[in-house]
């Protein structure tokens, strides 16, 4: 208050109002925050007034995190994701009580992480069944079909992470990408269909992403929300592509540098969308669950190709420069090796929802961005049957081509 | 390497002899019977469910009362294949169905002596029954008198015992656990009595 020069006194109402009505407003704010105050104050005093909130058991759960197997030992990575701190007193491997080390300590605190180590002579290719019983003998179970070694950050495991994203991501974005003087020979009406098609592609890949999110989410600790996570990758991510669009087509008007600008969103959308996919295949190699290896591989060349004509429809009335054209092709493929390097070698199950999910918005809000291109482009009606059988066509492309992968 | 018998406890085999490493154990054989060795490195149940085990004999001195025409050692066991710690496949000397399909070949009325080892993982018990005869059972072989007169018997893990029979008819006759579900997973055999 210092400073303030001592007014005249003045009729109530006469009153400026600045410096009293913020006080009033803080006021109105601050009054059901002291009662709530209040009340939860009462609750903890008169021990649940009234309620019985003693639970018969503890609650207590954990979230497995990651397990990496070296020779003759066992590391297995979790969170306590329970309302209070749990202590673990026994581990059974296989039906047999083993000896282990937690790290920094049994005692986990609440959303606290412990490292548990077993000296352990796993075998290659067989499966193991870890059941975990904290102190107040609640067990925790968590299965390892089939045991092989935990990858290491050396060279040669960069180096086919590396190969992985370049097969499953940016070969065939680019390969996809050279339909373009094919799409620019075609008529108009083809070229709807071919956006349609994209439209078609990139909502299963929206779908596919959205499920895939949301079973990585069950996995989640109940503590993390899973479902709220995926909920505020896909909004905040599509509002945000949505907006950034919005002030480029202010800024560039609705020609071809517009039309550039959509086909470089489809390609960054794409490219979340691998980033994802490296993800998750970084993930199940570095765990030996993609032991079927060269098969899925294939599948996703296949699949993915279909994604580098998504890049090119929107500007097959443009002539971008080659080394554009290039950048958009690294954009939409090249994420898929950096998510296979982190999905390989520091795989977190909230982060691979979260970009999951990231993915999924990227793609949802490219669709609607070709959806308004499409109206604003052609006289038709966007739901003609070009766009129908478009986008059925793409759906079904998608389907047909998962076929190999799952 | 853990043997049943009577020894002292540096040579029991709870030890694990470290791969390279060379352990010589010995002991007197004692007591006579039909005896059980198998490894004793955990995981136990895994390392005995994959088959580290074998059966041994130690003679009675003075012999067996009667002298045999046939002398057959059958050690009962499981796989778990795919390690969900459970039995698929049950067998009697390895390999499941074996003295199905090649029947052993036995005279009428000579005397057939059977050492019967159960060392199945998993499983709480294990059975052997005989068709179309009765047999004298020595549990573990330690003494010289049968227990039982009987045409089927049960053992737990690392039970064993001596059968002695003879076949009064020619024929076949299947052999087998009488926990019928192992049988039809593989433990199960015939004889093929040939008349004399």
């Amino acid at each position: 208050m210092e400073g303030t020069i001592p007014q005249p006194i003045e009729p109530a109402s006469k009153r400026p109002a600045p410096k009293s009505a913020f006080g009033k407003t803080l006021l109105q704010l601050a009054l059901p925050v002291l009662l709530l105050a209040g009340v939860i104050f009462l609750f903890l005093r008169t021990n649940g007034a009234g309620l019985k909130v003693e639970p018969a058991a503890p609650i207590e759960a954990v979230q497995f995190d990651r397990v990496m197997l070296t020779p003759n030992k066992i590391e297995l990575q979790l969170t306590n994701t329970s309302p209070q701190d749990i202590t673990l007193s026994q581990i059974v491997v296989n039906d047999s009580f083993w000896a282990f080390d937690a790290a920094p300590s049994r005692t986990i605190p609440r959303l606290g992480k412990a490292t548990i180590t077993l000296a352990y002579p796993w075998v290659e290719g067989e499966a193991y069944g870890l059941r975990m019983f904290t102190s107040s003998a609640v067990a925790f179970d968590y299965a390892i079909d089939v045991a092989t070694e935990t990858k290491s950050a050396d060279t040669s495991t960069l180096l086919s992470f590396t190969l992985i994203g370049l097969y499953v991501g940016l070969i065939p974005v680019l390969l996809g990408m050279l339909w373009l003087p094919v799409l620019r020979s075609m008529s108009q009406q083809w070229v709807t269909f071919f956006t349609a098609v994209t439209i078609g592609l990139l909502i299963f890949l929206g779908i596919d992403a959205t499920s895939e999110a949301l079973e990585q989410a069950t996995a989640l600790g109940g503590a993390f929300q899973g479902v709220g996570i995926v909920g505020i990758g896909i909004v905040a991510t599509f509002m945000l592509l949505n907006a950034l669009s919005r002030r480029q087509e202010k800024l560039t008007g609705t020609g071809s540098s517009r039309r550039l600008s959509l086909a470089l969103m489809v390609a960054l959308s794409i490219g979340l969308h691998n980033f994802g996919e490296g993800l998750a295949i970084g993930a199940s190699f570095a765990v030996g669950a993609a032991a079927l290896g060269t098969f899925l591989v294939v599948g996703f060349i296949i699949q993915n190709i279909t994604e580098g004509l998504a890049i090119v429809t929107p500007i097959v009335n443009d002539k971008p420069s080659l080394l554009r054209l290039a950048l958009m092709g690294v954009l939409g493929g090249a994420p898929a090796i950096a998510g296979a390097w982190v999905g390989g070698l520091s795989y977190s199950l909230p982060a691979s929802v979260l970009f999951l999910s990231i993915g999924a918005g990227a793609v949802f809000v490219v669709v609607y961005e070709l959806l308004r291109m499409l109206q604003k482009d052609s006289a038709q009606n966007p739901m003609s049957l070009t766009l129908f059988s478009g986008v059925t066509a793409g759906m079904l492309v998608l389907w047909v081509t998962g076929l190999f992968i799952k | 390497m853990h043997f049943h018998g009577v020894h002292v406890a540096a040579m029991d085999g709870a030890e694990p002899i470290q791969p390279g490493a060379t352990f010589v154990y010995e002991f007197d054989a004692e007591p006579f019977g039909l005896h059980l060795y198998h490894c004793h490195v955990l995981p136990l149940a895994a390392h005995i469910a994959k088959g580290l085990y074998g059966t041994f004999i130690i003679d009675p001195k003075e012999g067996y009362k009667n002298k045999a025409d046939k002398e057959l050692i059958m050690v009962m066991a499981g796989f778990d294949i795919d390690f969900n710690g459970e039995n698929d496949i049950y067998q009697v000397n390895t390999i499941p169905f074996h003295y199905d399909k090649h029947p052993i070949k036995i005279k009428q009325n000579e005397l057939v002596r059977v050492f019967l080892v159960n060392i199945l993982e998993y499983d709480m018990i294990n059975s052997f029954h005989m068709h179309g005869n009765f047999f004298h059972y020595y549990p573990t072989g330690t003494n010289l008198t049968p227990s039982e007169f009987t045409d089927t018997i049960i053992q737990g893990q690392g039970q064993r015992g001596i059968l002695e029979f003879r076949y009064k008819f020619p024929g076949n006759y299947l052999f087998h656990a009488h926990k019928t579900e192992f049988a039809e997973l593989g433990w199960v055999g015939q004889f093929e009595v040939e008349a004399q």
